[in-house]
Order: C-alpha cells, then sequence, then structure tokens
C-alpha cells in the first residue's frame, strides 16, 4: 500500500493533531454542558463557582419534563416498531424482488435521508392540517417514521443481502414449510440487522427536534421540543440537566448494542 | 416389470427460449452412487432442483418407488440435499444445525440427541456440536451439511457441487468421506459436478449432460472405453480428434483417410456415418505408441515433435501431423524414447484401431 500511516514520517505528528483537535471540537459542547449541569450557578456561568445536584431534583420533580420524556419514549417505541416492520418487509422486496424500477424504488425510500427536514416538516404540517393529524401521536409517529425508515432499510436490506437465499431452502429441504423457514431460521440469521435498525429508529425520534416542533401541541411534547421551549424562555441550568440525561440514554444504547451481541456470540 | 428405484421421466424444463432440460430419462436403483457430469448450463442442477422440488418441470415426471413426487412440496419430498454453497444456519450451533430436521419432525428429545450423536459420528465431527458455523473451516462446514442432510434417513441424498469452493488436498479427501459415508449408509446418492476426476473416484454411474441432454449414461470405464459421441470423448479423459474422410465401413470398423494420404482403419464408429463424409479420429494420449522407425504396413501417421514438457510421472510430447492437426502424446518417466527425440523430429505414431474411435461428423 502506498498510504501506510508507517510511511508518513513527520505527518504522523500532524495527523495525530488534527485527530485531536476533531475529538475536542465534537466532544467538548457535550462535556461542557455536562459539566454546566451539575455547577451551582444559576446563570450558567463556567466555570461553576460550585457543585450541586440541585438541578436534577428540580428536573425530577417538574411533571413537564417526566411527561415529555415520557412521551419521547413511547413515541420512539411505537417509531421503532412500526420502522423495523417497514423496513423489513421494504427490504425483502428490495433484496429478493426481481422487478422493474428496483433500484428506483430504493432511492426513493432512501430519500428523507438527503431532503432538508425543514421540507419534510413544513409540507408534513400541511398535509396534517387537512387530516386533523397535527398534535397527535399518529402525527409524530409517522413524522418520525419517515427519517427512521432508510435507515432501517440501509440496515435490514444490508443484513439480507448477505444472507445466502439457499441457507432457507436448505432449510425447507430439512423440513420446514416455508414459513416456518423464515421464522426459524431467516429472521434470527438476521436478527443482527434488525437490531441496529431498532436502536437507530428508537435514537433518531428520541433526538429529532425539527419535526417534533411542528408536530408539537402544548399537551403533546417530546423531550427536545421541551429542551427548546424551555430555552426560549428562561436559560436555567435544568435544560443542562435534561440534555445530559438525553445524551447518557444515547450513549448507554450505543454501549449496550455490541455488549449484547458480543455476549451473544459466545 | 418391477418398477425403478427412482425414475426420472421424459423432464423436460424450458426458461423462455432455453430448454434447461431436454427429455431428460433415467433410472436409479436403490443404494446407487449416480453423478450428473457435465459443463455448466448443461442441465444437470436444473434436473437436481427439479427432484428437490424447487423447480417444477415443464413436462415430465419423478417417481420415487413407484408413486410421482412432483404433486409434493419440497418440504414434504423428505429428500436430503447438500448444496454448493454453505447452508449451515448460521445463527444455530452445529448440535442444533443437525437437530434441526428432525425438531421439525417433532421428535422427542432423547431421540434427537442419541441421532444427531450418531450422525456426527459417521461425518467425524463427534464433539463439535457447541461450535458455530463461522469457526469452522469450509471442509467441515459440507461435513456439517452432510450430517444435517442425512440425520432423517432421506431415501435420496442430492448433492449439487458441495466441493467446488474447497481446494485440491481437502477435495480429495472428502471425496474419499463421502464414498465411505455412501458405504456405510446405502444411501441412494445423486451427486452433481462438472469435475470429471470427482465423478469418476465417486460413482458407480454416471450420466454425462450436455446442453439440456444426457449424452450417455454409464460406468466410469465404460464411459473412457467406449465413449458413444464426440462430447463424452472429449469430456472425459484427455482425447485429441483428427479430422478426416470415411472411405470405408465395414463389419470390421471404419476406415478413415487423412489429408496427407495415410489412413486407418478397423475402427469402432458411432453417429451417422455416411462414406465420403467427413468424420474425427479420436487418439487417448497414453494408448498412442510413438517410434523413430520405418512404416512396417501397420496403420501409422507420419508426425513432427513440436514440444517436449516434462511433467514428473510423464512427459508430454506434443505432435503435428503432415496436415498441420495437433496431438499430444504421454510417456510414463524413463520411457527409453523420451532422451533420443528433440523438437522437429520426424516419427511415428501407431495406435491399436480398437483403442480409437471415429464420429462421425455433424
Amino acid at each position: 500500500m502506498l498510504l501506510t500511516y508507517e510511511k508518513l514520517g513527520a505527518w504522523r505528528w500532524g495527523l495525530a493533531i488534527i485527530c485531536v483537535v476533531v475529538c475536542m471540537f465534537l466532544l467538548l459542547p457535550i462535556l461542557f454542558i455536562c459539566a454546566l449541569s451539575f455547577g451551582s450557578s444559576r446563570w450558567l456561568i463556567f466555570p461553576p463557582p460550585g457543585w450541586t445536584l440541585d438541578w436534577y431534583r428540580e428536573l425530577f420533580a417538574d411533571p413537564r419534563w417526566i411527561g415529555a420524556a415520557l412521551t419521547s419514549a413511547k413515541i420512539g417505541l411505537i417509531v421503532t416498531a412500526v420502522s423495523v416492520s417497514l423496513g423489513l418487509l421494504a427490504s425483502i422486496a428490495l433484496v429478493r424482488g426481481k422487478f422493474k424500477g428496483r433500484s428506483l424504488l430504493r432511492a426513493f425510500f432512501l430519500t428523507p435521508m438527503v431532503l432538508p427536514v425543514v421540507v419534510l416538516a413544513v409540507a408534513l404540517y400541511a398535509a396534517f392540517l387537512q387530516l386533523g393529524l397535527n398534535g397527535t401521536l399518529t402525527g409524530f409517529v409517522i413524522a418520525h417514521v419517515v427519517v427512521a425508515l432508510p435507515f432501517a432499510v440501509i440496515t435490514i436490506s444490508g443484513a439480507l443481502e448477505n444472507f445466502d437465499p439457499a441457507i432457507e431452502d436448505a432449510a425447507v429441504l430439512c423440513g420446514a414449510s416455508p414459513w416456518e423457514a423464515r421464522f426459524r431460521v431467516t429472521l434470527p440469521s438476521i436478527q443482527h440487522g434488525l437490531f441496529s435498525a431498532a436502536i437507530f429508529s428508537f435514537l433518531i425520534s428520541w433526538d429529532e427536534v425539527v419535526l417534533a416542533i411542528f408536530m408539537a401541541s402544548p399537551t403533546l411534547q417530546t423531550l427536545p421540543v421541551k429542551v427548546w421551549t424551555t430555552l426560549r424562555q428562561d436559560l436555567t441550568p435544568v435544560i443542562a440537566a435534561a440534555s445530559t440525561l438525553l445524551v447518557l440514554l444515547t450513549l448507554a444504547l450505543m454501549v449496550a448494542v455490541p455488549l449484547l451481541r458480543k455476549g451473544k456470540k459466545q | 416389470m418391477k418398477s425403478p428405484y427412482l425414475h426420472i421421466k421424459g423432464i423436460r424444463k424450458v426458461f423462455g427460449p432455453i430448454v434447461a432440460a431436454d427429455n431428460v430419462e433415467l433410472e436409479i436403483s436403490e443404494g446407487e452412487f449416480l453423478t450428473f457430469l457435465g459443463p455448466s448450463g448443461s442441465g444437470k442442477s436444473t434436473t437436481l432442483y427439479i427432484l428437490a422440488g424447487f423447480q417444477d418441470p415443464t413436462a415430465g415426471d419423478i417417481l420415487l418407488k413407484g408413486a410421482s413426487l412432483l404433486s409434493t412440496p419440497p418440504h414434504k419430498r423428505n429428500i436430503g440435499m447438500v448444496f454448493q454453497r454453505y447452508t449451515l444456519f448460521p445463527h444455530l450451533s452445529v448440535g442444533e444445525n443437525v437437530a434441526f430436521p428432525l425438531k421439525v419432525r417433532r421428535l422427542s428429545a432423547a431421540d434427537i440427541d442419541s441421532r444427531v450423536k450418531r450422525a456426527l459420528e459417521l461425518v467425524r465431527l463427534e464433539g463439535y456440536e457447541d461450535r458455530m458455523p463461522a469457526n469452522m473451516s469450509g471442509g467441515q462446514q459440507q461435513r456439517v451439511a452432510l450430517a444435517r442432510a442425512l440425520v432423517y434417513n432421506p431415501p435420496v441424498l442430492l448433492m449439487d457441487e458441495p466441493l467446488s469452493a474447497l481446494d485440491k488436498k481437502l477435495r480429495e479427501e472428502i471425496q474419499y468421506e463421502i464414498r465411505r459415508i455412501h458405504q456405510q449408509t446405502g444411501v441412494t446418492i445423486l451427486y452433481v459436478t462438472h469435475d470429471q476426476e470427482e465423478a469418476l473416484r465417486l460413482s458407480d454411474r454416471i450420466a454425462v449432460f450436455n446442453q439440456g441432454k444426457i449424452e450417455q449414461v454409464g460406468t466410469g470405464p465404460q464411459l473412457y472405453a467406449s465413449p458413444s459421441t464426440r462430447f463424452v470423448a472429449d469430456f472425459i479423459g484427455d482425447s485429441a480428434f483428427l479430422e478426416g474422410v470415411l472411405t470405408e465401413i465395414s463389419e470390421q470398423g471404419a476406415s478413415i483417410r487423412f489429408a496427407d494420404g495415410s489412413a486407418i482403419s478397423g475402427v469402432p464408429v458411432h453417429g451417422n456415418a455416411i462414406v465420403g463424409n467427413k468424420a474425427e479420429l479420436m487418439l487417448r494420449p497414453e494408448r498412442i505408441e510413438l517410434s523413430c522407425g520405418v512404416p512396417d504396413g501397420r496403420p501409422s501417421l507420419r508426425v513432427t515433435v513440436e514440444d517436449i514438457t516434462f511433467l514428473g510421472n510423464n512427459t508430454t510430447v506434443e505432435l503435428s501431423t503432415g496436415w498441420g492437426s495437433k496431438l499430444a502424446v504421454r510417456m510414463h518417466f524413463g520411457h527409453p524414447l523420451i532422451s533420443r527425440i528433440a523438437r522437429g523430429d520426424a516419427l511415428l505414431v501407431r495406435c491399436a484401431p480398437d483403442t480409437a474411435h471415429v464420429f462421425a461428423a455433424g
């Protein structure tokens, strides 16, 4: 290979510095918010003059914050179920199907990834006005499924592409009916793809703010929307505490998945 | 008349304009090891997949012990199959893979355990029950697949080029394993391959496929010694073909004359032979005798040495005839002639007429 790390000589130091700077750029705001959530200053002063858990107490004492978190979790779980189911069916068609316009259909499924979210949000808002879905759970779920589905389709069809249909044939010759073969062999074989799709779908819904602002009503708010509206009213460190918890859950999911998969293999 | 154990009866399969299998007719007896040999696209795999039930024939029937299989869906045919690709269930251990057909058949746990154990012993993988397929070599995976296909005592075992993904040495090793397992279990095996050596090593009988049709069925030695078509002669073993004109057909065989005037007579003839038409003489490289003497009345051809290649246990001598055709002669190591010939030498080729064959052109 021409470009190996060992042959770079002095350039290696340059690369190392760039790497550190990029990592800091990505991580510092998160660490900053995390530190502020434990800081004793009401005005988000950095570095914090002292340390306290008051903001977390305030957060957990406020039913509006808890309600928003529960709404987020509920929407996230429904979105996960819908997105994985639809993603599986779409992937089967895209990977196994032999029909005209297959690659066009695949591109279509992925468009929400490249479409500006704001455009999507305005369009959905207009459409839901007609249907009376704005500010409803259904509206939230549909909007989030639209942005989560491309990720589900990518991960599940990736797993399905790596699964040789001959394995399904082998199960059938072993005496399993076609449905038995699909449920006992095909689905378990692509479970890592389904699992990743579920995590992605949940996290996308959990983090999503633009669509959620359009869909939200005073009584139905997700956690990111609550953070956003609170932020506009006053700059309380409770927001930092809520943000820290958001990041923590995301991190926990990202760490748990590879660990679970590793544990299963052994 | 007793009906055959397995009867492939006039199977025809058409994909659009392509005839994949054309009136394939075969009778297989119980416990036989029969190989479908042919190049890719010759219809051998199509025939096997029709047997498995993954494809329906356009016409014809499959009879097992006298009863048609065609209306039975594949999962109820009870047939065993080992595929070309690795088809172990990746999320199940070796033991669970072999147990799968028995679990689907709802056998008791104790029965399953003892049968899985026996099947793994048969393929010499006892103690591998808890391994995952991803942690096994290709050869081991195919042996597990074999155990999985045999564990429910199928009446017929289909094998679709199961060793084509393995390297040569491993392939030979598993070929002997398959032979041993066939002898030990007495299961009827239909085996598909494009490798003539594999077919010869394994089979009781070989069916040679070409362009959707069976060209010839017979034991290995039968196919090698008396091929009934040019295709079989070309596909099984090495052979040289020399083009000439048929000059006579008699009880003793055919006579063929070549462009330089030399002729060979008394050769068995195949195909639609008409005197005066073009024909080809087939010679096996190890049945040709080379000499530097003068013609002595025995049938012979004048040739020139083009190249000499040492290949270990034999030396191949490339020759060209007076009219420009090429043929090769194989001489075993230490043959006295080898050290005396060189490129450009003029020699004589002799062959016993009954080891050669004439195939009518067209």
